[in-house]
């Protein structure tokens, strides 16, 4: 895929510039991630508190983390946020990318229209939502306003629920960008392949179903990931949305770690439970990096 | 396929992007609405600047914009001048290790910053940096480091090797030759770059949140701060969300293709 294009009359600082260049980048993108992973680490071994002590309590603060509930309330929620918001993100994008390859008018505008809530801060989208989930203020007053008076949606208020909203807001923030992985993968089909089944006298239903859908193996594989280390990564969302209440009801493991080590004084538990996050990612990511490095030695 | 679509194909798209757009219309509509009438989702109300005004008087929001527009401008810039030669030297002189590199950088961004936030907060206590705009821009720059060298490499990529190729032929040198063929042919892939790390540095809230609070908070850590819905806020919440998502409103019209392809690292163009 690369091509060297180095000529052999270069001589020694043009031989040694591109790495000197690279170098900067490399290192501190490297350094800033996996040697403060290095620090968390040794931190979540200590007896930190509130602030930092380098006193060695070997697993203590592992053994402490999973002997406590909200931590599991976290990992929980995490797991039905995951699933729910890369399950019908996917679907909900892939029926918005097939709707948008038949050629509807006005296409390029509406496909902006879908993409826009990616493109606003999480922050601002779950802040919105804040406000027209609250029964109060939002969708249930509307409701009741329009004599629909008992229609009742209090989810963000209802400890059960809560963590639902966060997957709603999480839907509408993305389900426009997976629409876009899928349109360009939909896009880059052969179309004389669609062309030639037609003739054949498949409907379209069996045409994405039997065609179109093995072909994007690709596309849903990368869309997966993306989405996946978006849910792992949510937090933004969450404190802007329900602040992770009512109670802990609706937290995450990033603000549960969050609380822990900056609001609680328990410092080393919040890095052991960053330390829990990383090794779950790195069991996702290390297999996908693997296999990629191995297709590009190749 | 068939040539046009039928009409309910028409009217189910056009109806799904009123729906998508509806949170961002209903923000953009009680944004000119007072207090009181933004207490009911009613469309007939008289339009007024008020809360606009109000968020203007009462709350230092010149600040948060310039704090904002410092910490945006001044991460791309950095993280530009950083990945910019980096990327170049992995497009134009690979070497055995290129695709390597390039995932291991990639790694790092797939990583939580969750798994890093105590150890980049005490540092930043330490030196001072806590609630600063430098130390923002530094995390900034380094958080969108990986997705500028990806960005630029994929477009440093695009530029035909023969071009290159013709040039040295006529004697030019690696400056040259980088002066006067490749940033002209990569300016717009550049300019999309940058385009991308101001958006994402715009809307970056995990750390400004956790690193800033009064003096460099920018924009995101003000929104935040509206989140409580203690009170009637509805209307001046509305008028400082829209305040602060109109630059995105307009970019991201711009840099539509840009964001997907920056989100996927480039698989997607």
């Amino acid at each position: 895929m690369i091509q060297s294009t180095r000529p052999a009359q270069y001589g020694f600082a043009e031989r040694w510039l591109p790495r000197l260049v690279l170098a900067p980048s490399f290192l501190l993108s490297l350094v800033f991630i996996y040697g403060f992973v290095v620090w968390n680490g040794y931190l979540s071994f200590t007896a930190s508190s509130l602030l930092p002590r380098y006193e060695w309590v070997g697993f203590h603060q592992y053994a402490r983390l999973f002997a406590n509930d909200r931590w599991w309330v976290a990992v929980f929620n995490l797991f039905k946020f995951g699933v729910l918001f890369i399950g019908i993100s996917m679907l909900v994008g892939i029926f918005l990318a097939i709707l948008l390859d038949q050629k509807i008018r006005f296409e390029g505008f509406i496909r902006t229209v879908y993409l826009y809530p990616m493109a606003l801060s999480f922050i601002v989208t779950g802040t919105a939502w804040k406000w027209m989930l609250n029964p109060g203020l939002g969708l249930e007053k509307l409701m009741h306003d329009w004599g629909w008076t008992s229609f009742t949606f209090d989810w963000l208020v209802n400890p059960d629920m809560s963590i639902y909203t966060v997957v709603i807001a999480a839907i509408w923030q993305s389900s426009g960008f997976v629409m876009a992985l899928f349109l360009a993968g939909l896009r880059g089909i052969d179309d004389s392949i669609i062309k030639a089944a037609q003739i054949d006298g498949a409907t379209l239903p069996r045409i994405y179903w039997k065609i179109i859908l093995p072909a994007m193996r690709p596309v849903f594989f990368s869309t997966l990931m993306i989405l996946a280390h978006i849910a792992i990564k949510s937090f933004d969302l969450v404190v802007a949305l329900t602040g992770g209440g009512p109670g802990f009801s609706s937290d995450v493991p990033a603000t549960y770690m969050y609380a822990m080590a900056f609001t609680r004084g328990e410092m080393g538990l919040g890095s052991a439970s960053a330390m829990m996050m990383l090794l779950s990612v790195s069991a996702v990511i290390v297999p996908y990096l693997y296999s990629e490095l191995r297709r590009g030695s190749r | 396929m068939n040539e046009k679509a039928p009409w309910w194909v028409g009217i189910l798209g056009w109806g799904t992007a009123f729906v998508i757009f509806l949170p961002i219309l209903i923000i953009a509509i009680t944004a000119f609405k007072t207090e009181q009438d933004a207490y009911s989702l009613s469309l007939l109300f008289k339009p007024t600047l008020q809360s606009f005004n109000e968020v203007f008087e009462r709350s230092h929001y010149l600040g948060f914009v310039s704090n904002s527009v410092y910490v945006s401008l001044g991460s791309t810039i950095a993280s530009l001048a950083l990945a910019v030669p980096a990327a170049y030297s992995l497009a134009f002189f690979p070497g055995k290790r290129a695709q390597k590199i390039l995932l291991w950088m990639l790694s790092t961004k797939m990583m939580p910053a969750v798994g890093v936030l105590i150890p980049i907060y005490l540092l930043a206590k330490t030196t001072l940096l806590l609630d600063s705009i430098t130390g923002l821009i530094i995390i900034y720059t380094l958080i969108n480091l990986p997705i500028a060298v990806w960005m630029a490499f994929t477009y440093f990529n695009e530029v035909p090797k023969e071009i290159l190729e013709a040039a040295r032929i006529d004697g030019a040198n690696a400056w040259q030759e980088m002066l006067h063929l490749l940033l002209p042919t990569a300016l717009p892939g550049l300019a999309s770059t940058a385009l991308l790390l101001v958006i994402f540095s715009w809307n970056e809230a995990f750390w400004s949140l956790n690193l800033s609070s009064v003096n460099a908070a920018p924009l995101t850590v003000f929104i935040a701060s509206y989140s409580n819905p203690e009170g009637l806020f509805w209307a001046k919440l509305s008028a400082a969300s829209l305040l602060a998502i109109a630059p995105i409103l307009v970019l991201g019209w711009l840099a539509q293709k840009q964001l997907v392809r920056g989100m996927t690292f480039g698989a997607v163009k």
